[in-house]
């Protein structure tokens, strides 16, 4: 799933898919802004047809946790 | 469409909405996989349901229900049933800490409380703190069998047949306004405030018009552009369920309208310009549309400052976007944006029936959308409205020949330098918008020299040395166009990004963490 995550993280931030890891932190290393990130969890919601909870958003703060979090939904 | 002249308070706007566009759908709203719909009718009905619940609740006038949560119609139907009795709505603020929610209870003598169902796990504390909340209503159904819903109020209560009447010059609204300092104010809007700005132009908008609402709805801006004007025209309002889903709502509902504050226009922006590249054989324009949909008459923003060279390049996109101005005391509109193709950085005209005047550079505000004054409040009062009724908006700025309104900065805000000269910090600020390396700013007086500190924008990974270069650039660009004193001499540079307020505005109260830039 890491490799499905990569070409959608790339069109919100300008980083390599090589530093997309699972411990990168969203914010801090991948440097989403908030809207950034929620556009982000938009389109993660239509491409793999799950729905994200707002009260969920905030604990999602790494690649892994969002994999995570993915496959719980799944 | 709604004159003037037949609508004194909210009731008669609600019963007037009612009658001119019956079944029409005033508001479409998610509900699993479907759109749940509202008709200008239903949204009538239902409010009259609540009346009757309230007239069996308590007896006494003025009853004081808190609501909050997030657009829907439920939230509309608890706001306009209280009000339309003749109570007073406290909207409160959606991101508010559980110690934050019960404060604005407390101060504004809440006596009812309707929440959404996410504010649940709050309940036990909020009762414990709050005991004159006598009556506690989730707008969405829940698990708890001993919560009681706005369901149950509309399953099981008739319509009120007969409406009170209202003097519109009575309380309708309790705002509480975050500010940058200090503790929030409750400002009290009347029936009169919100109907005259609702009212005060022509023309804005129509029955076939489409509207997206994004912001939060507790914003008088939100509230009396989003709401009381779809009511007033007859346009349909789609409830943007998520900031995740704006993309996706905007394809959905194909909105004519939308208003939006800059950030996410700016966001928004930057999208288009990066699809732009990677497929240079489409034009922007075109991109554009697709984006924002093939209907789209124009976005409105506010809330904050929009640079004007964002709002060219929207103009060059084919979608024209105005900036409004306007405060909470004021119901908000003081000046509207106007849609146009060359923006030149005002905040739009002055609206009709409003009078502004300068004094001393501050802007001063006399209308009946003015508010009635600060709750329990009489000092904050007595300093922002004059014994004659302008209202001091501590805003720095102008009017130009045309009536357009301009910002220069907060009164508050003035940095007063040593040789009596004052200098706006926000006129110093917005000369570095649009700099892409460049996230947040704050300009401030640090021994008597005016200082900028700024946090860079993580996403260009520049180095420090990099960042120290283009900041000392920009700002001897800026020292050229300003005073000597108004200078700036310190800069410092930040790892970490302000705080701020819930509404995203940096506080200007914080402590220095920036290191200087040599």
């Amino acid at each position: 799933m890491l490799e499905q995550l990569k070409p959608i993280i790339c069109q919100y931030v300008d980083v390599k898919p090589e530093d997309i890891t699972l411990d990168a932190r969203f914010i801090e290393d991948l440097h989403f802004n908030s809207y950034d990130f929620m556009s982000f969890l938009g389109e993660i919601e239509e491409t793999f047809n799950v729905t994200v909870e707002e009260q969920d958003v905030l604990d999602l703060r790494t690649v892994g946790d969002a994999i995570t979090y993915l496959k719980s939904l799944m | 469409m709604n004159t003037v002249t037949d609508i004194k308070t909210l009731q008669h706007l609600i019963l007037k909405s009612a009658k001119c566009y019956g079944d029409k759908v005033f508001m479409k709203e998610k509900s699993g996989k479907d759109d749940k719909e509202t008709t200008f009718n239903e949204l009538l009905l239902n409010c009259r349901k609540i009346m009757t619940f309230l007239n069996e609740k308590s007896n006494a006038d003025n009853i004081h229900a808190a609501v909050i949560g997030t657009t829907c119609a439920a939230y509309l139907t608890a706001y306009f049933g209280t009000v339309c009795g003749g109570n007073i709505i406290i909207p409160l603020d959606a991101q508010m800490s559980c110690e934050d929610v019960i404060d604005h209870l407390q101060r504004s003598d809440s006596q009812v409380f309707f929440f959404d169902k996410r504010y649940v796990p709050m309940l036990p504390a909020i009762k414990a703190s709050c005991p004159m909340i006598h009556t506690y209503i989730c707008l969405q159904e829940t698990d708890c069998d001993d919560i009681f819903t706005m369901n149950n109020i509309l399953g099981s209560y008739a319509p009120a047949e007969t409406l009170p009447d209202i003097d519109p010059s009575s309380c309708a609204a309790i705002l509480y306004t975050s500010g940058t300092t200090g503790k929030s104010k409750g400002v009290m809007l009347s029936h009169s405030n919100l109907v005259d700005n609702t009212m005060c132009q022509e023309n804005e908008s129509t029955p076939e018009d489409v509207l997206l609402t994004v912001l939060p709805i507790h914003h008088v801006y939100c509230f009396t552009c989003d709401i009381l004007l779809s009511l007033r025209y007859g346009t349909t309002v789609c409830v943007n369920d998520s900031m995740m889903h704006i993309a996706q709502n905007l394809k959905k509902y194909q909105p004519t309208i939308v208003l939006l504050v800059p950030m996410i226009a700016e966001t928004i922006y930057k999208k288009i310009q990066a699809a732009a590249a990677a497929t240079p054989d489409v034009p922007v324009a075109a991109i554009a549309r697709v984006v924002f949909g093939p209907n789209l008459k124009g976005i409105y923003s506010g809330g904050a400052y929009l640079n004007p060279d964002l709002a060219n390049a929207y103009v060059s996109m084919g979608i024209p976007i105005a900036q409004g101005y306007g405060m909470t005391e004021c119901s908000p509109r003081i000046s509207t944006g106007v849609w146009e193709n060359n923006c030149k950085g005002d905040v739009g005209v002055i609206v009709n029936g409003c009078s502004v005047k300068i004094v001393d550079g501050e802007i001063w505000v006399k209308s009946p959308s003015v508010m009635m004054g600060y709750y329990k409040n009489p000092e904050a009062t007595a300093e922002a409205l004059t014994e004659d009724g302008w209202l001091k908006t501590g805003d720095l700025g102008f009017v130009d020949e045309r009536n357009r309104v301009h910002i220069t900065g907060r009164k508050k805000n003035l940095i007063i330098l040593s040789n009596g000269e004052n200098v706006s910090p926000e006129e110093l600020e917005n000369k570095f918008s649009g700099l892409d390396w460049l996230s947040e700013i704050l300009v401030y007086a640090e021994e008597g020299m005016i200082c900028a500190e700024i946090f860079p924008n993580p996403e260009c990974q520049l180095s420090r040395e990099e960042t120290c270069k283009l900041f000392r650039e920009q700002v001897d660009k800026i020292n050229k166009t300003v005073s000597g004193a108004k200078a700036i001499r310190r800069l410092r540079i930040r790892d970490v990004d302000f705080d701020k307020t819930t509404s995203k505005k940096i506080k200007r109260d914080q402590s220095s963490q920036g290191e200087l830039c040599d």
